[in-house]
Protein backbone atom coordinates (compact mmCIF):
# COMPACT_ATOMS: atom_id res chain seq x y z
CA UNK A 1 0.00 0.00 0.00
CA UNK A 2 1.32 3.35 -0.98
CA UNK A 3 1.94 6.23 1.79
CA UNK A 4 -1.17 8.07 -0.16
CA UNK A 5 -3.88 4.61 0.31
CA UNK A 6 -2.64 4.28 3.61
CA UNK A 7 -2.93 8.01 4.68
CA UNK A 8 -6.32 7.39 2.87
CA UNK A 9 -7.42 4.57 5.27
CA UNK A 10 -6.00 6.43 8.32
CA UNK A 11 -7.96 9.51 7.59
CA UNK A 12 -11.27 7.07 6.74
CA UNK A 13 -10.83 5.32 10.12
CA UNK A 14 -10.68 8.78 12.06
CA UNK A 15 -13.47 10.29 10.51
CA UNK A 16 -15.71 7.09 10.86
CA UNK A 17 -14.44 7.15 14.99
CA UNK A 18 -16.33 10.52 15.30
CA UNK A 19 -12.94 13.07 14.29
CA UNK A 20 -14.81 14.88 11.21
CA UNK A 21 -11.36 17.17 11.36
CA UNK A 22 -9.65 14.38 9.96
CA UNK A 23 -11.86 14.44 6.34
CA UNK A 24 -9.95 17.42 6.03
CA UNK A 25 -6.76 15.40 4.92
CA UNK A 26 -9.12 13.55 2.42
CA UNK A 27 -10.05 17.17 0.88
CA UNK A 28 -6.75 18.35 0.62
CA UNK A 29 -4.94 15.31 -1.17
CA UNK A 30 -7.48 14.73 -3.84
CA UNK A 31 -9.39 18.41 -4.14
CA UNK A 32 -6.83 18.85 -7.44
CA UNK A 33 -7.78 15.64 -9.16
CA UNK A 34 -11.84 15.65 -8.50
CA UNK A 35 -11.74 19.61 -9.27
CA UNK A 36 -9.76 18.63 -12.73
CA UNK A 37 -12.45 15.44 -13.45
CA UNK A 38 -15.21 17.81 -12.71
CA UNK A 39 -14.08 20.36 -14.90
CA UNK A 40 -13.16 17.89 -17.74
CA UNK A 41 -16.79 16.83 -17.45
CA UNK A 42 -18.44 20.54 -17.37
CA UNK A 43 -15.24 22.73 -19.09
CA UNK A 44 -16.99 25.63 -16.35
CA UNK A 45 -14.53 26.39 -13.23
CA UNK A 46 -17.07 27.56 -11.02
CA UNK A 47 -19.50 24.68 -11.72
CA UNK A 48 -16.41 22.30 -11.60
CA UNK A 49 -15.52 23.63 -7.94
CA UNK A 50 -19.26 23.19 -6.74
CA UNK A 51 -19.49 19.62 -8.22
CA UNK A 52 -16.31 18.57 -6.75
CA UNK A 53 -17.51 19.89 -3.70
CA UNK A 54 -20.80 17.62 -3.57
CA UNK A 55 -19.09 14.83 -4.38
CA UNK A 56 -16.78 15.26 -1.49
CA UNK A 57 -20.09 15.35 0.54
CA UNK A 58 -21.63 12.23 -0.42
CA UNK A 59 -18.04 10.88 -0.20
CA UNK A 60 -18.08 12.21 3.72
CA UNK A 61 -21.27 10.58 3.88
CA UNK A 62 -21.10 7.34 2.55
CA UNK A 63 -17.53 6.54 4.02
CA UNK A 64 -18.83 3.40 6.15
CA UNK A 65 -19.33 2.16 2.78
CA UNK A 66 -16.69 2.17 1.42
CA UNK A 67 -15.11 -1.32 1.23
CA UNK A 68 -11.54 -2.17 1.99
CA UNK A 69 -10.87 -4.23 -0.35
CA UNK A 70 -10.43 -2.01 -3.63
CA UNK A 71 -8.28 1.51 -2.61
CA UNK A 72 -10.12 4.63 -1.94
CA UNK A 73 -9.38 6.54 -4.72
CA UNK A 74 -11.02 3.99 -7.18
CA UNK A 75 -13.91 4.13 -4.72
CA UNK A 76 -13.92 7.90 -4.66
CA UNK A 77 -13.27 8.47 -8.57
CA UNK A 78 -16.24 6.21 -9.29
CA UNK A 79 -18.40 7.83 -6.65
CA UNK A 80 -17.69 11.26 -8.19
CA UNK A 81 -17.95 9.99 -11.83
CA UNK A 82 -21.08 8.86 -10.95
CA UNK A 83 -22.26 12.15 -9.46
CA UNK A 84 -21.03 14.61 -12.37
CA UNK A 85 -22.49 12.34 -15.01
CA UNK A 86 -25.90 12.63 -12.76
CA UNK A 87 -25.33 16.02 -12.33
CA UNK A 88 -24.42 17.00 -16.24
CA UNK A 89 -27.80 15.01 -17.61
CA UNK A 90 -29.44 17.15 -15.06
CA UNK A 91 -28.20 20.62 -16.01
CA UNK A 92 -26.64 20.02 -19.28
CA UNK A 93 -23.37 22.30 -20.05
CA UNK A 94 -23.19 24.01 -23.03
CA UNK A 95 -21.74 22.74 -26.19
CA UNK A 96 -21.94 23.24 -29.58
CA UNK A 97 -22.78 20.01 -32.02
CA UNK A 98 -20.03 18.60 -34.05
CA UNK A 99 -21.31 19.98 -37.46
CA UNK A 100 -20.24 23.38 -36.10
CA UNK A 101 -16.72 22.03 -34.84
CA UNK A 102 -16.11 20.57 -37.79
CA UNK A 103 -16.41 23.30 -40.43
CA UNK A 104 -14.88 26.34 -38.24
CA UNK A 105 -14.71 29.64 -40.25
CA UNK A 106 -10.67 30.88 -41.01
CA UNK A 107 -10.20 33.67 -39.54
CA UNK A 108 -6.67 33.50 -39.08
CA UNK A 109 -4.33 36.12 -40.54
CA UNK A 110 -2.30 34.96 -42.70
CA UNK A 111 1.07 35.20 -40.60
CA UNK A 112 0.37 33.14 -38.10
CA UNK A 113 2.52 30.81 -37.36
CA UNK A 114 2.56 27.06 -36.82
CA UNK A 115 2.07 27.06 -33.22
CA UNK A 116 -1.45 29.15 -33.33
CA UNK A 117 -2.43 26.31 -35.35
CA UNK A 118 -1.54 23.60 -33.62
CA UNK A 119 -3.42 25.51 -30.98
CA UNK A 120 -6.45 26.00 -32.80
CA UNK A 121 -6.30 22.45 -33.77
CA UNK A 122 -5.82 21.03 -30.34
CA UNK A 123 -8.70 23.05 -28.59
CA UNK A 124 -11.18 22.47 -31.67
CA UNK A 125 -10.29 18.85 -30.88
CA UNK A 126 -11.34 19.14 -27.21
CA UNK A 127 -14.72 21.23 -28.26
CA UNK A 128 -15.25 18.27 -30.48
CA UNK A 129 -15.09 15.38 -27.76
CA UNK A 130 -17.23 17.83 -25.82
CA UNK A 131 -20.16 17.97 -28.42
CA UNK A 132 -19.61 14.19 -28.49
CA UNK A 133 -23.05 12.23 -27.63
CA UNK A 134 -22.38 11.52 -23.68
CA UNK A 135 -21.37 7.78 -23.58
CA UNK A 136 -18.25 8.71 -25.78
CA UNK A 137 -17.56 11.37 -24.21
CA UNK A 138 -17.68 9.90 -21.09
CA UNK A 139 -15.32 7.11 -22.45
CA UNK A 140 -12.92 8.75 -23.04
CA UNK A 141 -12.94 11.60 -20.42
CA UNK A 142 -12.34 9.44 -17.80
CA UNK A 143 -9.76 7.24 -20.37
CA UNK A 144 -7.93 10.40 -20.54
CA UNK A 145 -8.11 11.87 -16.95
CA UNK A 146 -6.71 8.11 -15.88
CA UNK A 147 -3.90 8.24 -18.06
CA UNK A 148 -5.29 6.03 -20.74
CA UNK A 149 -5.97 3.09 -18.72
CA UNK A 150 -9.15 1.48 -19.83
CA UNK A 151 -9.38 -0.91 -16.17
CA UNK A 152 -9.31 2.15 -14.15
CA UNK A 153 -11.64 4.34 -16.82
CA UNK A 154 -14.06 1.57 -16.40
CA UNK A 155 -13.71 1.23 -12.97
CA UNK A 156 -14.68 4.59 -12.24
CA UNK A 157 -17.42 4.47 -14.97
CA UNK A 158 -18.86 1.07 -13.20
CA UNK A 159 -18.46 -0.53 -16.92
CA UNK A 160 -16.93 -3.56 -18.22
CA UNK A 161 -13.56 -2.78 -19.85
CA UNK A 162 -14.65 -4.04 -23.22
CA UNK A 163 -17.98 -1.58 -23.05
CA UNK A 164 -15.47 1.37 -22.28
CA UNK A 165 -12.89 -0.20 -25.43
CA UNK A 166 -15.84 0.08 -27.55
CA UNK A 167 -16.81 3.15 -26.96
CA UNK A 168 -13.51 4.98 -27.37
CA UNK A 169 -12.85 3.42 -30.45
CA UNK A 170 -16.47 4.65 -31.63
CA UNK A 171 -15.75 7.88 -29.65
CA UNK A 172 -12.65 8.56 -31.75
CA UNK A 173 -13.97 7.09 -34.53
CA UNK A 174 -16.52 9.91 -34.42
CA UNK A 175 -14.05 12.47 -33.79
CA UNK A 176 -11.85 11.29 -36.61
CA UNK A 177 -14.72 12.03 -39.38
CA UNK A 178 -16.08 15.17 -38.09
CA UNK A 179 -12.47 16.42 -37.88
CA UNK A 180 -10.36 15.28 -40.91
CA UNK A 181 -9.29 18.73 -41.57
CA UNK A 182 -8.02 19.65 -38.60
CA UNK A 183 -5.67 16.70 -38.01
CA UNK A 184 -4.37 17.06 -41.47
CA UNK A 185 -2.64 20.23 -39.99
CA UNK A 186 1.02 19.34 -39.74
CA UNK A 187 1.99 18.35 -36.16
CA UNK A 188 4.43 19.76 -34.03
CA UNK A 189 7.02 17.95 -32.58
CA UNK A 190 6.94 17.59 -28.48
CA UNK A 191 9.44 18.94 -26.57
CA UNK B 1 -16.97 7.07 -42.46
CA UNK B 2 -13.12 6.30 -42.99
CA UNK B 3 -11.42 4.31 -40.10
CA UNK B 4 -8.72 5.86 -38.12
CA UNK B 5 -5.33 5.06 -38.74
CA UNK B 6 -2.55 4.57 -36.01
CA UNK B 7 -1.41 8.55 -36.95
CA UNK B 8 -5.04 9.60 -36.51
CA UNK B 9 -5.30 7.63 -33.34
CA UNK B 10 -1.66 9.01 -31.69
CA UNK B 11 -2.47 12.19 -32.72
CA UNK B 12 -6.12 11.99 -31.14
CA UNK B 13 -4.36 10.59 -27.85
CA UNK B 14 -1.63 13.07 -28.29
CA UNK B 15 -4.06 16.45 -28.17
CA UNK B 16 -6.47 14.71 -25.51
CA UNK B 17 -3.58 13.72 -22.82
CA UNK B 18 -2.28 17.04 -23.04
CA UNK B 19 -5.08 18.75 -21.02
CA UNK B 20 -4.13 21.36 -18.86
CA UNK B 21 -4.92 21.48 -15.29
CA UNK B 22 -6.50 23.59 -13.09
CA UNK B 23 -6.63 23.84 -9.26
CA UNK B 24 -9.03 24.85 -6.97
CA UNK B 25 -8.91 27.95 -5.69
CA UNK B 26 -7.75 28.85 -2.15
CA UNK B 27 -10.59 28.23 -0.34
CA UNK B 28 -11.76 25.45 -1.56
CA UNK B 29 -10.52 23.02 1.39
CA UNK B 30 -11.82 25.25 3.68
CA UNK B 31 -15.33 25.55 1.86
CA UNK B 32 -15.66 22.06 1.86
CA UNK B 33 -14.87 21.26 5.51
CA UNK B 34 -17.20 23.71 6.59
CA UNK B 35 -20.15 21.83 4.61
CA UNK B 36 -18.64 18.73 5.96
CA UNK B 37 -18.81 20.23 9.50
CA UNK B 38 -22.48 21.87 8.84
CA UNK B 39 -23.22 18.17 7.76
CA UNK B 40 -21.94 16.36 10.77
CA UNK B 41 -23.64 19.07 13.19
CA UNK B 42 -27.28 18.68 11.32
CA UNK B 43 -28.95 16.36 13.79
CA UNK B 44 -29.84 12.86 11.93
CA UNK B 45 -32.75 12.97 9.65
CA UNK B 46 -35.87 11.45 11.07
CA UNK B 47 -36.75 8.00 10.34
CA UNK B 48 -39.87 7.28 8.61
CA UNK B 49 -42.18 5.17 11.43
CA UNK B 50 -42.28 2.20 10.50
CA UNK B 51 -43.54 0.73 13.83
CA UNK B 52 -46.53 3.03 13.36
CA UNK B 53 -47.00 2.63 10.08
CA UNK B 54 -46.61 -1.13 9.93
CA UNK B 55 -49.82 -2.26 11.99
CA UNK B 56 -51.78 -0.60 9.37
CA UNK B 57 -50.31 -1.72 6.40
CA UNK B 58 -50.71 -5.50 7.66
CA UNK B 59 -54.41 -4.44 8.15
CA UNK B 60 -54.47 -3.14 5.10
CA UNK B 61 -53.01 -5.89 3.34
CA UNK B 62 -54.87 -8.66 5.12
CA UNK B 63 -57.85 -6.54 3.98
CA UNK B 64 -57.05 -6.72 0.11
CA UNK B 65 -56.14 -10.33 0.45
CA UNK B 66 -59.56 -10.92 1.86
CA UNK B 67 -60.91 -8.75 -0.95
CA UNK B 68 -59.17 -11.12 -3.88
CA UNK B 69 -59.86 -14.36 -2.25
CA UNK B 70 -63.70 -13.25 -2.66
CA UNK B 71 -63.42 -12.09 -5.41
CA UNK B 72 -61.75 -14.96 -7.05
CA UNK B 73 -64.27 -17.36 -4.99
CA UNK B 74 -67.13 -15.50 -6.76
CA UNK B 75 -65.65 -15.77 -9.95
CA UNK B 76 -64.99 -19.02 -9.51
CA UNK B 77 -68.73 -19.62 -8.45
CA UNK B 78 -69.62 -17.89 -11.03
CA UNK B 79 -67.94 -20.18 -13.56
CA UNK B 80 -69.55 -23.28 -12.37
CA UNK B 81 -73.19 -21.87 -12.39
CA UNK B 82 -75.43 -22.86 -15.25
CA UNK B 83 -76.19 -20.18 -18.40
CA UNK B 84 -79.84 -19.87 -17.33
CA UNK B 85 -79.14 -19.51 -12.99
CA UNK B 86 -76.76 -16.87 -14.52
CA UNK B 87 -79.52 -14.94 -16.69
CA UNK B 88 -81.82 -15.28 -13.78
CA UNK B 89 -79.23 -13.46 -11.29
CA UNK B 90 -77.44 -10.95 -12.58
CA UNK B 91 -76.57 -9.51 -16.14
CA UNK B 92 -73.37 -10.79 -17.42
CA UNK B 93 -70.35 -8.94 -16.61
CA UNK B 94 -71.86 -7.52 -13.92
CA UNK B 95 -69.55 -7.69 -10.36
CA UNK B 96 -70.10 -11.12 -8.42
CA UNK B 97 -71.18 -8.46 -5.52
CA UNK B 98 -74.87 -7.88 -6.84
CA UNK B 99 -75.25 -11.72 -6.45
CA UNK B 100 -75.82 -12.15 -2.84
CA UNK B 101 -78.33 -8.90 -3.18
CA UNK B 102 -78.60 -5.83 -1.27
CA UNK B 103 -78.01 -7.24 1.92
CA UNK B 104 -74.62 -8.33 0.76
CA UNK B 105 -74.14 -5.26 -1.57
CA UNK B 106 -74.53 -2.95 1.88
CA UNK B 107 -72.06 -5.23 4.17
CA UNK B 108 -69.00 -4.51 1.50
CA UNK B 109 -69.91 -1.33 0.48
CA UNK B 110 -70.27 -0.26 4.58
CA UNK B 111 -66.99 -2.31 4.91
CA UNK B 112 -65.29 0.34 2.39
CA UNK B 113 -66.27 2.98 3.73
CA UNK B 114 -65.31 1.81 7.12
CA UNK B 115 -61.73 1.35 5.62
CA UNK B 116 -61.14 4.22 3.67
CA UNK B 117 -62.31 6.57 6.90
CA UNK B 118 -60.07 4.81 8.57
CA UNK B 119 -57.05 5.29 6.59
CA UNK B 120 -57.99 9.02 6.08
CA UNK B 121 -58.07 9.28 9.86
CA UNK B 122 -54.71 7.40 10.46
CA UNK B 123 -53.23 9.39 7.73
CA UNK B 124 -54.27 12.70 9.46
CA UNK B 125 -53.02 11.87 12.72
CA UNK B 126 -49.53 10.91 11.41
CA UNK B 127 -49.54 13.64 9.36
CA UNK B 128 -50.25 15.90 12.35
CA UNK B 129 -47.94 13.47 14.34
CA UNK B 130 -50.01 13.30 17.09
CA UNK B 131 -49.87 9.22 17.18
Amino acid sequence: MNASASDDQTDVERVLAGNVSAFEGIVRRWQTPLVNLAYRFCHDRGRSEDMAQEAFLRAYRGLAQWRKDAVFSTWLFALATNLYRSELRRIPARTVSLEDIAEPPDTRPADRGQEDTAYDRDSAVRRAVFALPAKYREALTLFYFHDMDVATASRSLGLPEGTVKARLFRGREILRSKLPQLLAVPHLKEA
Amino acid sequence: MRRLTEHDEAEINSILSREDEILPSSGFAVSVMDAVRREAAAPPPIPFPWKRVLPGLVVAGLALALILVGGLAAIVQLGKATTSQLSMSVPPGMPSIFNGGIKSAAIWTGLALLVAFVSVKLSMRLGSGRV
